[in-house]
């Protein structure tokens, strides 16, 4: 009996021998929107490694599974075609490759056969045009030369285009002026109401609660230290846009 | 006998000698011939100091006796453009006497080792010339093809008038044969060449190419070289910038497979100021390949206003792949821009975790990065086809 959903239990990860998640649980539900929010090195970044399986990221204890499967059995593109997606904060340029012929090898192996060439250019055209991208996007070197809010679209046109099971988005909204945050909201919010992605499940990583004021959020988490502080409704995002992290810090020490 | 202490004795016992008999008649005769290949023997190739792993001796190279006949070898010539004369070296040598002097030779090209033997067997070939603000349209196509066991001396001129346009594209083909060709490349005032050259000759092949450039005033000159084939390559490139508003370019690509050795020399030398240069070098190795690159960028002391740029890329991808990159700036003036950003290394972890983040297998994902590393530089080369042409020769190294 597989249970659905992704499901991270007592996860533990370390990189260079430091830990810095000490046991995470949460499961993200399909179709549903989790919040991950904390301050800067508390271990929100480090989660989405784990999960996507970086190198550097050794997971010491726990489990992490998609709708049943072993993610951290599975090689990082076995755990992106079993639905896994992540939108990095800082994603690799990699001049000599054109984004419409990654876009095509991403979606070709996320989700094989499904599109024709020309239907494939439609679709990517249209999510351009939701995330106020230029068409000559598809011909430029992926990444290359890109400025930060450039790198946040084209992370979520991937999003868009490959309409995972699972999405990490990991600090999208930093960096990026209104329009493109309103933008990049737009083309996530297209992507929920659309066939494709109304399923998706979402795991925003932020510091700020700009982001959760243009995709509302279901569930709200804040991790300090390597693990979930406190868990809440949207109300918690708001409270921490007022009082800061450092409430929280204190309320959890004086429970504890 | 007497010896002066410049001259060198050369027996002419070498079994080329008598080779030279089937080349009788033009473009040069007997005695000019018996000259060059003297001077092949008795000069050195410049490259007589290796890399400490480099197996291959440049100076020992020379093709068997028995595979050298004028007979060997052909050259097919495309050329689109009516107002452009592309023909065979005979044919320039005698219905364009006039033109084809002020090319042949003028580059000075016999005076280097491997330009002197291919001078020595001139006669495969291809002359192509431009007259004055002639811009022609289409690519003139020059396609040598060396059978197994031959060995060719493939010699491409280029004379273009004040105004001119045109680009030339050289490939040479073929099995397991000796190349040792030249290129030259003779401009006028504000003309624009440029000329690329794809070599992929068979596996146990060996190609010795020496290109050439003679631009003139405001002319701009731009090489594309892919040396892809053969067990050894070895690439000579010379720019001579002696016209102010020169632009010079060179691009090369290389990618040495399986026991390749790939030898690539460019050099520009800015010899008055007001001109520019851009080199872009892109090279990988795989498996037990290994490739030499040597980049010279020459400032002379009175060349002022000269700007020169230098960028070469390796990427090594196997433990026992080498690539010795050679970057030597000679920069004589004070009034110059000279940039030079060099790098060898493996493929970028953060790269394939990337990539392998969307689903893509890591090999793949690891193909395409190399692949696309070499993208920047197969830009460069004319026509769709060509690139195309390229690409998958280099796909088909690393599969």
């Amino acid at each position: 009996m597989t249970e659905p959903g992704l499901r991270i239990a007592d996860l533990h990860c370390s990189v260079a021998g430091n830990e810095i998640l000490k046991g995470i649980d949460l499961t993200v539900e399909s179709g549903r929107v989790h919040a991950l929010m904390g301050p800067n090195g508390s271990g929100k970044s480090t989660l989405a490694f784990a999960l996507t399986g970086h190198p550097h990221y050794d997971v010491t204890k726990g489990s992490a599974r998609l709708d049943g499967e072993d993610l951290l059995a599975l090689a990082p593109d076995k755990r992106a075609r079993a639905g896994l997606f992540l939108s990095f904060q800082y994603p690799a340029a990699i001049p000599g490759i054109k984004v419409a012929n990654f876009l095509h090898a991403a979606r070709q192996a996320v989700r094989p056969g499904e599109l024709a060439p020309a239907k494939f250019r439609a679709l990517l055209l249209e999510k351009m045009d939701t995330l106020g991208m230029d068409p000559s996007f598809m011909g430029r070197y992926l990444n290359d030369g890109f400025s930060g809010g450039e790198k946040k679209r084209l992370e979520m046109l991937q999003l868009a285009v490959i309409a995972p099971k699972y999405a990490i988005l990991d600090e999208t909204d930093s960096g990026l002026d209104v329009d493109a945050l309103k933008d990049v909201c737009d083309s996530l919010n297209a992507l929920r109401a659309s066939e494709e992605g109304r399923s998706t499940g979402f795991l925003i990583i932020t510091h700020y609660p700009r982001i959760l004021q243009y995709v509302i959020p279901d569930v709200v988490h804040v991790m300090i230290d390597g693990r979930i502080a406190k868990t809440g409704g949207r109300d918690l995002a708001h409270r921490i846009e007022e009082q800061g992290y450092d409430a929280i810090r204190e309320e959890v020490a004086a429970i504890a | 006998m007497l010896k002066t202490a410049s001259s060198v004795v050369v027996a002419r016992t070498h079994g080329l000698y008598d080779r030279l008999a089937s080349f009788e008649g033009a473009p040069l005769d007997r005695q000019a011939r018996v000259a060059a290949l003297d001077r092949f023997f008795s000069t050195r190739s410049g490259r007589e100091r290796p890399g400490r792993y480099w197996r291959v001796d440049l100076e020992g190279i020379a093709p068997a006796v028995e595979c050298v006949d004028a007979s060997f070898g052909t050259v097919r010539i495309v050329n689109p453009n009516a107002r452009v004369v592309a023909c065979d070296l005979s044919t320039a040598a005698s219905a364009h006497a006039d033109l084809f002097a002020q090319v042949f030779g003028a580059t000075g090209v016999a005076q280097s080792k491997f330009g002197a033997l291919a001078t020595a067997f001139a006669h495969l070939g291809a002359f192509v010339y431009v007259s004055a603000d002639v811009a022609a349209a289409e690519p003139v196509m020059v396609t040598y093809d060396a059978p197994d066991g031959t060995a060719i001396f493939p010699y491409t001129l280029v004379l273009a008038e004040r105004g001119a346009r045109v680009t030339v594209i050289e490939r040479c083909d073929g099995g397991n044969a000796f190349a040792c060709g030249v290129s030259e490349i003779v401009t006028n005032e504000g003309a624009d060449v440029t000329f690329a050259t794809v070599q992929q000759l068979g596996s146990e092949g060996r190609a010795v190419f020496t290109r050439r450039a003679a631009p003139g005033r405001d002319a701009t000159v731009t090489w594309a070289d892919a040396q892809l084939g053969a067990v050894l390559a070895a690439c000579d490139i010379s720019t001579a910038v002696t016209n102010p508003g020169t632009h010079a370019g060179v691009t090369a690509l290389f990618f040495p497979n399986a026991r390749q050795h790939v030898d690539v020399v460019s050099t520009i030398d800015h010899l008055v100021g007001d001109s520019t240069s851009e080199t872009l070098v892109k090279s990988a190795a795989v498996d037990a390949g290994q490739a030499r690159y040597l980049g010279n960028i020459r400032i002379a002391p009175h060349a002022q206003g000269s700007d020169a740029s230098l960028r070469d890329d390796a990427l090594l991808l196997s433990p026992d792949a080498h690539v010795d990159s050679v970057p030597a700036l000679e920069i004589g003036a004070n009034d110059v821009k000279a940039f030079h950003g060099a790098t060898v290394g493996a493929l970028d972890a953060e790269q394939i975790f990337y990539m392998t983040t969307r689903g893509i297998e890591r090999d793949a994902a690891e193909r395409m990065i190399a692949l696309g590393f070499f993208e920047p530089a197969i830009a460069r080369f004319p026509t769709e086809a060509l690139r195309e042409r390229i690409r998958a020769a280099l796909a088909a190294k690393l599969s």
